[in-house]
């Protein structure tokens, strides 16, 4: 095993937490189940590197079975790091027919012509996801397995999510992916954020949605039970409204995980009160970055509470609509 | 203009005019509270932190920092004059509470913790101000090396009421702004000395929303002369899962709407031409105009939550009694609001 297949499994050891080792190593085969038992998952990570190197030595392993493990241990774990939506637009007549293999042979082919040296990988998962890890080289040198590029997308879909792309390398793979895929061009989805599954399962809508319905959930039956006082009715129906509305823009249930949402305004600031700023001919500059843990839950929160007036506008319900989470905001826009 | 002199220019705090019957009276209400900005450049009334007055060493050690701040009561029987006995006091102190429970090493950690107590000069901005107390704990990784300070803090008092600093027993000295960064446990083990030694007391200093605001506008007002680059608000609203909103606005900018909701109300007191005043009423109208600027987008009302911190190129506050300076222009003026709110919180 050369030097820079062990740098890359020590580092790659350092990544994964201690919890999750065992686990990764057994999706992995590559160690036999006997030499997988000698590891004593106990000790300190360090030693387990050791050993693990040792192990890896004995059965003669490569760079390409280590860069296997680090796809096994990101494909199960695909929530780190920052993950950037690009969508495919212009489809050919035969983009629909793409397969996968097909896909495969002309992806590796297409990024090879436009670049010397690289080492591609692509696996299927099990949920249809098409898995690409890059390792870039170039002309004079190796590829560099320390910073490989990710790659998910759902072939009849045309979202395709990427993680750690540098700007060198973006026009390259983003014309392989166009070419392979069968369209024409590719664009920013304006959608990023860590949590790879939030962001699939905000575009892909794999989550519970309430259309809007004309006659609402049958309150009124249950409303014998509340006191007859007409404020508490009102303020009764006028909750159930909020909550409502708030479903509909959002939707009901679990929710994806989105955790921001930045919005770049560059409108100009009209308020009544004040005059010499509503006179003003330049737009009001400044951005605005909405942050949770999860991020549709707080906005459906919002509007369920009152804290954000219903009907909820366009700019908050886009997020879940449009499926991005970045935006710039002109007078065009607002108006519009 | 001499090189080593940095002025503070326009925004200058030469004065804070406290009400003294409402300090007296429970219901205190920070909101009137008037800040007088003098805009002249005469030299009687111009703040000058020259080389005379505070070390470049220890503006150095001020600025940049972020620094966590609590209240102090004040100190019974403290003598600036005896600070190389605190020192001593406050080394054995802290050694012998760290070796709790430990074996005593011969001639070891008695020398890991050489405490210093000195006096930062300069900042004592009137006559009844004390002048402020620094107390750094270095730490020797090894004897050869240079000493790291782990632990630095210091107690002052900048343009405190004088009416309240006159009113003390003459054995009592005020310095009621506690400034500390470094080790939580180094913290506890400082405080609990000067507590002990000084019969005093200390609690959190939290930067309450009207600071916040105060302190937006004011850094926001200092855009006309140095540049603030943005001005940056961190809101938190309470919902499930709580949700942050980050309203970040150009300096230019929000200079505009501050000037403008300084014009409206221009007209009421026009006093001398060198002087201005800020009336909190207008701090309030500027933040309505922020918020509903951003109403008019996003149909969520701010007022909802909580403003938690504040920030711009020249320093940052956030609620939870953390303060940070960029610039030593405007040390003074922060901190004499910083010494105002101790003086308001303390239980006295």
């Amino acid at each position: 095993m050369d030097n820079s297949a062990k740098h890359l499994l020590q580092r790659l050891v350092r990544r994964i937490p201690a919890s999750m080792l065992k686990s990764t190593l057994d999706k992995w085969e590559r160690l036999t189940a006997e030499k997988r038992k000698s590891l004593d998952f106990t000790q300190s990570k360090w030693i387990i590197t050791q050993e693990l190197v040792a192990l890896c030595e004995k059965s003669e392993l490569t760079v390409k079975h280590i860069t296997e493990l680090e796809m096994i241990y990101i494909t199960e774990n695909p929530n780190q790091g920052m993950w950037h939506t690009f969508q495919l637009v212009e489809p050919e007549d035969d983009a629909h027919s793409v397969e996968l293999m097909q896909f495969k042979e002309q992806f590796k082919s297409h990024l090879r012509e436009l670049q010397r040296n690289v080492s591609v990988k692509i696996k299927k998962h099990t949920d249809q996801a098409v898995w690409i890890r890059v390792a870039w080289g170039d002309g004079l040198s190796s590829p560099n397995h320390l910073k490989a590029t990710y790659v998910v997308l759902y072939l009849q879909t045309p979202y395709v999510f990427v993680n750690a792309l540098s700007s060198k390398h973006k026009p390259l793979l983003l014309q392989a992916l166009t070419l392979s895929t069968r369209h024409q061009q590719i664009k920013a989805a304006n959608l990023s954020g860590q949590k790879l599954t939030a962001l699939r399962d905000l575009l892909m809508r794999q989550y519970q949605q309430v259309f809007p319905t004309k006659y609402p959930s049958p309150l009124a039956e249950s409303d014998q039970s509340i006191s007859k006082l007409r404020v508490e009715k009102v303020q009764a129906e006028a909750s159930a409204n909020r909550h409502r509305m708030a479903g509909e823009t959002f939707g009901d249930g679990m929710l994806p995980a989105l955790q921001s949402a930045v919005f770049k305004l560059e409108t100009k600031f009209k308020d009544p009160t004040n005059e010499a700023m509503t006179q003003r001919d330049e737009p009001f500059i400044c951005s605005v970055k909405f942050s949770s843990s999860n991020l549709l839950e707080s906005l459906r929160h919002c509007a369920s509470s009152g804290i954000a007036s219903t009907p909820v506008t366009p700019m908050l319900s886009s997020i879940p609509l449009k499926g991005r989470n970045y935006f710039v905001i002109t007078d065009n826009v607002l108006t519009a | 203009m001499k090189p080593d002199m940095f002025y503070s220019r326009g925004l200058q705090l030469s004065k804070i005019k406290v009400f003294v019957a409402a300090i007296m009276a429970p219901g205190f209400h920070f909101d009137r509270w008037f800040c007088l900005f003098r805009k002249s450049w005469s030299d009687d009334h111009t703040l000058l932190i020259s080389k005379e007055k505070v070390k470049p060493e220890h503006l150095e050690l001020l600025v940049k920092t972020e620094w966590q701040l609590s209240y102090v009561t004040p100190l019974y029987q403290f003598r600036h004059t005896q600070l190389k006995s605190y020192s001593r006091q406050l080394s054995a102190f802290i050694a012998a509470e760290k070796q709790e429970g430990l074996a005593v090493e011969v001639g070891g950690l008695q020398n890991t913790f050489k405490v210093s107590f000195s006096v930062l000069q300069g900042l004592a901005e009137t006559s009844d101000d004390p002048e402020t107390v620094l107390i750094q704990v270095p730490m020797f990784a090894r004897q050869e090396d240079p000493p790291k300070t782990v632990w630095c803090g210091w107690l002052s008092c900048i343009n405190g009421n004088p009416e309240y600093l006159q009113s003390l027993p003459k054995d009592f000295t005020c310095l009621p702004l506690f400034c500390s960064k470094g080790a939580e446990d180094l913290s506890s083990l400082v405080k609990s000395w000067l507590q002990r030694t000084f019969d005093c007391c200390f609690g959190p200093l939290d930067i309450n929303q009207t600071t916040l605001q105060w302190l937006a506008a004011l850094w926001t007002n200092c855009h006309m002369e140095t540049n603030i680059q943005n001005l940056k608000m961190i809101w938190t609203l309470p919902v499930l899962p709580p949700l942050q909103v980050t309203y970040t606005v150009d300096s230019d900018d929000v200079l505009d709407l501050w000037r403008s909701t300084r014009e409206s109300s221009a007209e009421k007191s026009r006093e001398a031409e060198d002087e201005v005043c800020i009336d909190f009423s207008e701090v309030t109208r500027f933040m309505q105009g922020l918020m509903s600027h951003f109403y008019r987008h996003f149909r969520v009302d701010l007022s909802a939550g909580e403003l938690n911190q504040v920030s711009s190129a020249l320093g940052s506050a956030k609620v939870n009694g953390k303060i940070k300076i960029s610039s030593s222009r405007y040390l003074i003026s922060i901190f004499s609001l910083l010494t105002e709110c101790a003086l308001l919180k303390m239980p006295i």
